[in-house]
């Protein structure tokens, strides 16, 4: 289905941009952190240690009140001392409220937001691109029908949507044992299970199926005009071959385009989610942003560096996203060839 | 004479536009747009019919219709004694194999995601012919036959040029063995030195394979070598049908005729007369005109029984008739542009649009007639002078519908053979008008 001419495409785009390049860069980071989480954390992710908490990241300083007053001519005076906590490399990013390991829970972190990313996408790409061939294909009351209920849904903002839907449904997950730790090749000290946010992933596929449904019923729109179609038609192909055959891989471009962008909407909406309380995570970006808040004025790192990771991983699939476009943009796929 | 293959009958293919939920509800009437008028004709048995017409006239609308790539609206398809559009299951499955079409555009008629290969044996996958290696097999074969090489069979379509592209369309349609084929414009998207090659291709196959073929084309000259009979379209209608030789030889309808000289010609004379031949657009067929469908543009057009104009100067009293008819002539404009603004002068504006609009003299009585038409224009009574116009200078075109009889080569004019109810409608109809008084009597 990739032909040569598109490889080449890819590729002499990616030689030519430097965005291109530092996008896939960012994204293999994250993913290789992803994989092999337990294998990289220092330390156990959720390993509390009161007597550590709130250490600032490796060569920061942190301000801290300490209590101690003293009569000063006759009135009491509250004096503020600057403490150097962090000369250690046991916590280099520091740890947060509760003694845990930062960059650890990061790393752990990545393998919430790119699960959430990839199955919420495939789900919302099955379901939207089903829906939207079959009303574009179809045309007449189907189209009609198919698409103003894609509208209706497109008019609920998608955070909202997606609280109400968990409210509905509330937060199922699915623990999936670590290979990493089960077969002992990390230390069994790391999480042994990865926890797999079953509603959430359903919700934010369905809050984002709509936007493949609309692309791909433009793209089997054009398709199904095509002398090709008719052909295949005319030769007796049924509906399901003319799909399957024609339209699918004709309409794929734009739609694989429009998934790397969604993917990166995904990882967003789930950290709002974490944010919020709702996604039921307890290891994931979103949710140490919401908990590091409240310390925002005395350890500014326990939200922030979760927050540069979810701008990372969102900059570089965005970066890979245009990349595509560029390279598989429809325009010059159709032309080219001899007169 | 060989049996038809194939017969047409009394096919329509009507569009209504003003047909979404909207237009339901609020009552509009659907609008019939006549793609496909009554088209009755045979394809005989291993012969080519061309079916010729300008761009809208149909012929399109008219090979989908008949391969039920669209659902007719009125008629019938009879294919080898089977009624095409009855058929379902396994009848319908043999006749999508036994008829195939070959597309016009070398660029969209081709997957541009599929292989030279995976083109070809498409119908054969789709009817779970063969195994893939034989289909594969097949498609080289077939790759040769129709003049690329075997090697080629992994390329994609934009590997090649649009010759070669039909080339391969034109394999696919073979790839199945059909009795059948609908070449619609198959060479219109090439070049003209390529045409030939692929006319001669398919000339030899049609020959080799006994291939029954409808081919489709705006061009007279394109269909002449190839085609057995010639059928011309013109708004949705068969206006003429006949043996190829004598369509071009001795051409019946004036739009045959019309097309016979728009056929470009090395000697410039001849061009010159081209454009005088045929003009104006082909009508909307949302709103086809009254009686004759190409009476609009006819160069032919009849005169009345109490007129006998040179036909010059019977266009130019229509196409002015037209223009007051369709308020094309702004009074207001008019009587500024004769300086005259308190409209007192009436000869002036009279003198000035008569001038303008004829070029031939007109004999004294029907300058009278124009005249008079004029003068009620100049008081702002359109009404009364498309009337004067129109009740003498009115053609039996307008209100007869001519048909195309049955025979070897018939034409749908009536300035030719017509069948009888036809004839009878037209001496009705000169019965029911006599010759109005002309103008210059009532002066
Ligand atoms: S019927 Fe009249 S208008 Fe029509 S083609 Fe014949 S002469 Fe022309």
């Amino acid at each position: 289905m990739i032909s040569p001419r598109t490889l080449r495409n890819l590729r002499s785009e990616l030689s030519r941009s430097l965005l291109a390049k530092l996008g896939i860069a960012i994204l293999a980071v994250i993913l290789f952190t992803a994989l092999f989480a337990p294998l990289l954390a220092p330390h156990d992710p959720t390993n509390q240690n009161l007597d550590n908490a709130n250490i600032p990241p490796l060569g920061f300083t942190a301000t801290e009140n300490q209590t101690s007053s003293e009569m000063v001519d006759g009135e009491v005076q509250i004096v503020e001392e600057e403490v150097v906590v962090n000369t250690t490399t046991a916590h280099p990013l520091g740890t947060d409220s509760l003694g845990r390991d930062v960059l650890s829970r990061t790393m752990f972190g990545a393998r919430t937001s790119l699960l959430v990313g990839l199955f919420g996408t495939s789900i919302a790409v099955v379901l939207g691109v089903t829906v939207g061939i079959t009303a574009g294909y179809y045309g007449g009351r189907i189209d009609d029908a198919l698409m103003r209920f894609a509208d209706v849904m497109l008019a609920f903002p998608s955070l909202v949507l997606a609280i109400a839907l968990i409210g509905l449904w509330g937060q199922a997950s699915l623990r999936i044992p670590d290979p990493l730790v089960a077969f002992g090749i990390a230390s069994s000290e790391m999480p042994e299970t990865i926890v797999l946010p079953g509603t959430v992933i359903v919700v934010v596929a369905l809050v984002n199926w709509v936007w493949f449904a609309r692309v791909a019923r433009g793209e089997a729109l054009s398709v199904r005009d095509q002398e090709y179609v008719k052909a295949a038609r005319s030769m007796g192909g049924s509906d399901l071959h003319v799909i399957l055959r024609h339209v699918l891989p004709n309409s794929l471009t734009p739609i694989l385009v429009l998934a790397t962008i969604q993917i990166a909407a995904i990882i967003l909406l789930e950290s709002s989610l974490s944010f919020l309380g709702f996604s039921g995570a307890q290891l994931s970006w979103g949710f140490d942003i919401a908990q590091g808040r409240q310390y925002l004025s005395s350890s500014w790192w326990i939200a922030t560096v979760p927050g540069l990771a979810i701008v990372a991983a969102v900059v570089g699939i965005n970066l890979i996203g245009d990349w595509l476009r560029d390279a598989l943009d429809p325009g010059i796929e159709g032309q080219g060839g001899a007169p | 004479m060989t049996d038809p293959l194939v017969t047409v009958d009394g096919l329509e293919k009507y569009y209504y536009e003003n047909d979404t939920l909207l237009d339901r509800l609020t009552g509009a009437e659907p609008e019939a747009v006549r793609a496909v008028d009554g088209v009755s004709f045979d394809v005989r048995e291993g012969e080519t019919l061309g079916v010729v017409g300008e761009s809208g006239c149909g012929k399109s609308t008219l090979a989908e219709t008949l391969m039920r790539l669209r659902e007719p609206t009125g008629g019938s398809v009879t294919f080898d004694g089977d009624p095409v559009f009855e058929l379902a299951g396994d009848d319908m499955d043999a006749f999508r194999r036994r008829a195939q079409v070959m597309f016009q555009d070398p660029f969209s008629s081709l997957d541009p995601r599929m292989t030279a290969g995976e083109i070809i044996t498409e119908p054969l996958a789709i009817h779970g012919v063969g195994t893939g290696a034989e289909r594969r097999e097949r498609a080289e074969t077939l790759l040769e036959e129709v003049g690329l090489s075997a090697e080629q069979i992994d390329r994609y379509p934009h590997e090649f040029s649009g010759g070669q592209r039909q080339r391969i369309g034109f394999a696919r349609a073979l790839a199945i063995d059909p009795e059948f084929i609908v070449l619609d414009e198959p060479v219109s998207a090439l070049d003209v030195s390529v045409q030939a090659q692929v006319l001669n291709l398919l000339a030899d196959m049609q020959a080799e394979r006994d291939l029954t073929y409808l081919f489709i084309a705006h061009d007279l000259s394109v269909v002449r070598h190839i085609s057995d009979r010639v059928a011309v379209m013109y708004l949705g209608e068969i206006v003429e049908i006949g043996p190829t030789e004598e369509i071009f030889e001795n051409p019946q309808h004036p739009y045959t005729k019309a097309l016979l000289e728009s056929v470009p010609r090395a000697d410039t004379d001849e061009r010159d007369r081209t454009v005088e031949t045929i003009r104006g657009d082909v009508p909307s067929p949302r709103n086809p005109p009254s009686g004759c469908s190409f009476r609009t543009r006819c160069p032919e057009l009849i005169q009345p029984p109490w007129l006998d104009l040179p036909q010059a100067a019977f266009r130019e009293i229509g196409e002015f008739r037209t223009r007051i008819e369709n308020g094309d002539i702004d009074v207001d404009l008019r009587w500024e542009g004769v300086g005259d603004p308190d409209r007192e002068d009436r000869a002036a504006f009279v003198d000035s649009l008569y001038e303008e609009a004829f070029d031939t003299g007109l004999p004294a009585e029907e300058e009278e007639t124009v005249r008079e038409a004029i003068r009620a224009l100049a008081d702002g009574d359109r009404e009364t002078a498309a009337a004067t116009l129109r009740e003498r200078y009115r053609s039996p075109c307008e209100a007869i519908d001519p048909a195309l009889p049955a025979g070897d080569h018939p034409s749908a004019c009536l300035l030719n053979e017509q069948p009888e109810d036809v004839e009878t409608a037209r001496e009705e109809w000169e019965a029911d008008h006599d010759a109005p008084k002309a103008g210059a009597a009532s002066e």
